[in-house]
């Protein structure tokens, strides 16, 4: 049987209520105004919109967009292997204004015509989330990857040396206070 | 008595180096060395129908040590240069390097100013005798720079220029 | 640990008494491009095959942050040159669906056209390269006869031979002429005997057969774990096709199958692409009958700002799922490039499905996953 965006919307909606939300960061996804180098204490921050919340596919090309804290990303992982879906990407944005790093993961199902992003936001001077390459091995390079341009560390990752970069890399590219 | 033979009509003198020379340059062994997307010219250039085979470049070899060409064809980052330079090194005298395509020459279209990876132009590690421009060049251009670095061997091109019909 | 056949697992009794590390790459035969294998073998076994990538990182994702939403349209023909028109129909379609132009049906059918001719040209260069892997050096010879036919027909729209940038927000920037649309009849026509052709010779080949079945399985829930996606997950039995999943462009209008092999092994993905190349004329063919005329571009602001959020497209490109993901903070140049490409996903795998394999089988299997290494380092 293929999953249904409501079973996803009903099964995420009990994950992201039954944990406190005290690492979850600020939550709000970019559609909220962001301006590229606004100091965060110049204005309020916007209400974060839901954490679960569907999505027009047509309009952004997925349809279900979960926001989690950092903790709960492992369950996420687990939620989604156990309804068959596939991990497309795990990426990472640097939001250098609001000082936290955004960390999104893709997922794909390789039946229902089902698309879920789920994402989770971690302070920029301690960037850390745990690993899901015990659920999706496919993640080990992902994250690898993500490390080398971001220098996010994943808990409980076994290698997370560079991967892309060469390998006495000590510069994480895709920050936005890069300089070379 | 027979009359005398005017031998100079099949009787040639040369110096012995312009002869091997001249045998280098007809015969050079590329190395396959394909980094990117050029390489897929030059690979497009040994098939049927441009076959560079004809030019004398025909035995792609894969060990450096069997090559005396090294065609560059892609973009050298900075995690492959060493690699490169030790290719270039494991190759025996005399050997000739010819940069094709944009990246090989000067980094192509991805030098930007804070760039982080690559490194702009080959010859920044090595010499190197022909630059063949395009992104990535027509095959007729990999066989122009051929004949180019047997210009520059030898002293003499072998096929004449190809004339722009107006 | 996906199970062996039993005439190639190892016949040592009891752990290696001696192991070795040997490194293939970054500059070898196999003409893959950059990419280095070490491989811990027993003798001829290997114990584990760690891939090391990066020897081609050309800083796609931060040239993304630094240019303008068109002036990044050229790095997307080099991502993954081979199917260059995917990957840069992905990008566009990712700020066409974010700034919401429109396409006009004409540009619609073009793109189509040329994407899957595209397809055919890439899976061309991956049968040639595949099988002088093997050891068959004159296959190569013949698909690139036919790609110089497509090559051909796509120079003479767009003046490139390999990295086209040919798609412009809301359209394309040169319509098709009748010539090339002549061409590519000429061409669906020229394609089903030369493809018979290779199966008779190649693909019925015995030694093809003995070197390609049974060889590297891979199951679906391997893929699905990895993400593996393309011929690869479609060789396991899976019917995932991006095209038929996750419509986009005109792919609706059209009547194709998704070719599916159950077995997993490296000659179900050698079959599917052989199918899939059959699968894309009739595309073309289906696409020359119903091309509309009409306009080639739609409209398009002169300075282009996305309006703020993120966006995602994927496209089905030649080697598997390839989806761009825009994050836009309302400026003329992007916040964040994100390129998922399949050969990333589908060398992931590699590692944990070469475990236990002969060398010469594990080349046969690198080769049937059809990698491009600037698809993995971008």
């Amino acid at each position: 049987m293929n999953p249904t965006v409501d079973q996803l919307c009903e099964q995420f909606g009990r994950l992201v209520a039954s944990t406190p939300t005290d690492r979850c960061g600020s939550g709000f996804t970019p559609d909220a105004s962001v301006t590229h180098g606004q100091d965060v204490g110049d204005k309020p921050r916007p209400t974060p919109p839901a954490p679960v919340q569907k999505v027009d596919h047509a309009a952004k090309g997925y349809d279900l967009n979960v926001s989690v804290a950092p903790g709960q990303v492992v369950a996420a992982a687990e939620i989604l292997d156990r309804t068959g879906f596939g991990l497309d990407t795990i990426t990472g944005v640097d939001w250098i204004a609001q000082q936290e790093m955004e960390v999104v993961y893709d997922y794909f199902h390789p039946a229902a015509s089902v698309r879920v992003a789920v994402r989770t936001r971690v302070p920029r001077a301690e960037p850390e989330v745990p690993t899901i390459s015990a659920v999706f091995p496919g993640a080990n390079w992902h994250e690898r990857e993500t490390h080398d341009f971001f220098g996010l560390r994943f808990r409980g990752h076994p290698k997370l040396t560079p991967f892309l970069l060469p390998d006495d890399a000590d510069y994480h590219p895709l920050r936005k206070d890069y300089q070379p | 008595m027979e009359a005398a033979v005017d031998t100079s009509k099949f009787v040639k003198f040369a110096k012995l180096e312009d002869v091997l020379q001249l045998g280098r340059a007809y015969s050079l062994w590329p190395l396959t060395f394909g980094l990117a997307c050029c390489a897929i010219e030059m690979m497009a250039t040994g098939m049927a129908r441009w076959d560079l085979a004809r030019f004398g470049t025909e035995v792609f070899r894969p060990s450096p040590r069997q090559a005396d060409l090294m065609i560059i064809a892609g973009t050298v980052n900075k995690k492959m240069a060493p690699a490169v330079k030790l290719l270039y090194d494991q190759m025996l005298e005399p050997k000739w390097v010819m940069a094709l395509g944009n990246c090989a020459i000067s980094g192509g279209p991805f030098v930007y100013p804070g760039q982080y990876g690559i490194v702009e132009g080959v010859d920044k590690l090595f010499p190197v005798d022909v630059y063949v421009p395009g992104c990535p060049p027509r095959p007729e251009a990999l066989i122009e720079g051929i004949l180019k670095l047997e210009e520059k061997m030898t002293g003499k091109r072998r096929f004449p220029v190809a004339k722009v019909q107006e | 640990m996906i199970a062996q056949p039993e005439s190639l697992q190892s016949d040592r009794r009891g752990p290696p008494q001696e192991t070795f590390v040997l490194n293939l790459g970054p500059q070898h035969p196999a003409a893959h491009g950059v990419l280095r294998v070490l491989m811990t073998m027993d003798g001829e076994w290997i114990t584990r095959a760690e891939p090391v990538i990066g020897y081609i990182h050309r800083m796609h994702e931060k040239m993304g942050e630094n240019r303008s939403w068109a002036k990044f349209l050229p790095n997307t023909s080099r991502i993954d040159y081979l199917s260059a028109m995917h990957y840069t129909h992905a990008f566009v379609g990712a700020v066409e669906r974010a700034a919401k132009i429109e396409v006009p049906p004409r540009a619609e059918y073009i793109r189509v056209i040329t994407s899957e001719l595209n397809r055919i040209a890439s899976h061309m260069v991956w049968w040639g390269a595949l099988l002088s892997d093997l050891g068959g050096l004159t296959p190569f010879l013949y698909a690139f006869d036919d790609r110089e036919m497509i090559l051909d027909l796509l120079e003479g729209l767009c003046g490139a031979r390999l990295t086209y940038c040919y798609y412009r927000f809301g359209g394309l920037y040169n319509d098709a002429d009748d010539d090339f649309l002549r061409g590519a009849r000429a061409f669906v026509k020229h394609m089903p005997p030369r493809l018979k052709m290779y199966r008779d010779l190649v693909t019925d080949n015995i030694i093809l057969r003995k070197r390609l079945e049974k060889i590297g399985p891979i199951s679906a829930d391997m893929c699905r774990k990895y993400g593996a996606t393309g011929p690869v997950i479609r060789g396991s039995g899976v019917a995932y096709d991006v095209r038929k999943v996750e419509p986009y462009s005109v792919y609706p209008k059209f009547d194709f199958l998704v070719p599916t092999f159950p077995e997993g092994d490296s000659m179900a993905r050698y079959l599917v692409r052989m199918a899939e190349m059959e699968q894309s004329l009739r595309i073309i063919d289906q696409a020359l009958d119903q091309i509309p005329a009409g306009p080639f571009q739609g409209k398009v602001p002169r300075v282009l700002r996305v309006p703020p959020g993120d966006y995602c497209y994927a496209v089905e490109a030649a080697r598997g799922r390839f989806m761009v993901r825009i994050v836009s903070d309302g400026k003329d140049v992007p916040y964040r490039v994100k390129l998922r490409t399949p050969s990333f996903s589908n060398l992931s795998l590699f590692e944990e499905a070469s475990r236990g394999m002969i060398l010469p089988d594990a080349l046969a299997l690198l080769g049937s996953l059809d990698l491009v290494i600037p698809d993995i380092d971008r």
